[in-house]
């Protein structure tokens, strides 16, 4: 019940964090930053402006990215296989891409393409910690991880991969290669405005929930080590975001297949021969 | 201005644009944003794309080259929207006025709501400004707006007039 609650609120928790990244990355640059509620003034100006859509595809993508998020996380906290999960999270980035590909913008096109080059350097890594997560709990089932010892002590170097694969499902700055702000000012989302970026904008904060409760998992039943582990993977990744420079996309991938997957495998072996 | 046109004031999103100035104006924008002034402490955040600005912030005189380009930003940009002319070219062309490429300030080619003067304006006039553009932004309504001549420069850019 109370993690049907959570979905629900997810939205809402998602704005809050999103709020909070923002003062932080704000302090960490020695200004005031924005208030706490930045986010939702955001989200009712995005309401408040006229919709302009290049056609209904396009738009009705943009909601779907929003929705799927939204569902991945129904499905993750109602009780279904992380691994179904995290299948429906390739079906909202899947959205993402198809919207973005079906408009004649080459920034957009170009995003499409890029966004698609995230996918194949993070989603392997997902599975396979979902199947680390089997190894040490024995279940795809979250709440039968959250009562099973602390996956951390015998996953750490899978751990040390998720730290580095954040950056990238969350667009930060060493990996934020979809979004260029410089360069394709947005990518995916660049043709999105109004009510449509507004969707984009909170699908966003949704994934923020489902990355960190992937995060806060590795505490297992000990829940203030989860949430010591959330906290800190949370200004980890702030400090490596403000603290780093756009790298190609060829390195991307490179890093996440040469290094990452090979880390996690190399954890899930030895700890398949150990037992 | 419904549930949600209360919470306008608190995040405008400014679209910068120079149509061919010397950047000393620019410099005092991302002076705006650098610590000192951070005008992020009111929600304006820098967006580079036209679709999710409100605030279009032009600086310099408008070269006949970047006529079509600011036209087009301002189309795109969708409806409460607001224009500010920042600094002594886009008012009258300033030192470049009557020059044979230059077409002597933003109004001749969009409307502009608020002027923010000098060569080039400090910091604090262009917080001064921006707070003014919020004040009148506030007041404008989802409908389309439409610019001067708006028949000819549609037919001209091409654009499908759906009235």
């Amino acid at each position: 019940m109370i993690w049907l609650i959570f979905a629900i609120l997810a939205p809402v928790i998602g704005g809050f964090v999103f709020g909070i990244e923002r003062k932080v990355k704000a302090r960490i640059q020695g200004r005031m930053g924005p208030p706490l509620m930045q986010p939702f003034y955001d989200f009712a100006k995005l309401m408040d402006k006229r919709p302009m859509m290049i056609h209904s595809l396009h738009a009705l993508m943009g909601i779907m990215y929003f929705v799927a998020e939204w569902f991945a996380l129904f499905v993750l906290f109602l009780g279904n296989d992380l691994l179904i999960a995290v299948f429906f999270h390739v079906l909202a980035v899947l959205a993402l891409v198809i919207g973005a590909s079906s408009v004649r913008s080459s920034y957009s096109a170009l995003g499409a393409l890029r966004e698609l080059m995230h996918m194949i350097s993070y989603e392997p890594f997902m599975v396979l910690m979902v199947v680390a997560f089997y190894l040490v709990s024995g279940s795809f089932n979250f709440k039968d991880i959250l009562n099973s010892q602390a996956p951390i002590y015998q996953l750490p170097l899978v751990f040390l991969s998720f730290l580095l694969i954040i950056p990238m499902m969350l667009q930060k700055s060493p990996f934020d290669i979809a979004e260029a702000h410089q360069e394709i000012i947005g990518g995916p989302e660049i043709e999105y405005s109004g009510p449509f970026y507004e969707a984009i904008y909170t699908g966003k904060w949704i994934e923020y929930i489902y990355v960190f409760f992937f995060v806060f998992l590795f505490g297992g039943s000990n829940y203030i080590l989860g949430s010591i582990l959330v906290i800190f993977a949370f200004l980890f990744v702030n400090i490596l975001d403000n603290s780093t420079a756009r790298l190609d996309f060829r390195k991307m991938v490179k890093f996440s297949w040469v290094v990452l997957i090979p880390l996690a495998a190399l954890n899930i072996i030895l700890l398949a021969l150990w037992r | 201005m419904g549930l949600f046109g209360k919470y306008r004031k608190k995040s405008p999103w400014i679209l910068h644009y120079n149509t061919g100035g010397c950047n000393g104006c620019d410099i005092e924008i991302l002076a705006a944003l650098a610590p000192k002034y951070d005008i992020e402490r009111f929600g304006a955040l820098n967006k580079g794309n036209p679709k999710q600005a409100d605030i279009l912030l032009v600086t310099g005189p408008v070269t006949k080259n970047c006529k079509d380009v600011l036209r087009r930003l301002y189309l795109e940009m969708p409806e409460p929207k607001v224009v500010v002319a920042m600094g002594a070219c886009a008012h009258g062309g300033g030192i470049f006025r009557n020059f044979y490429h230059v077409e002597n300030g933003v109004d001749n080619i969009i409307p502009v709501d608020v002027w923010i003067p000098g060569c080039a304006p400090r910091v604090e006039a262009l917080i001064d400004g921006i707070a003014e553009a919020i004040e009148i932004w506030q007041t404008k309504s989802k409908e389309k707006e439409y610019m001067r001549n708006h028949g000819e420069i549609y037919e001209k850019l091409g654009v499908n007039n759906d009235d």
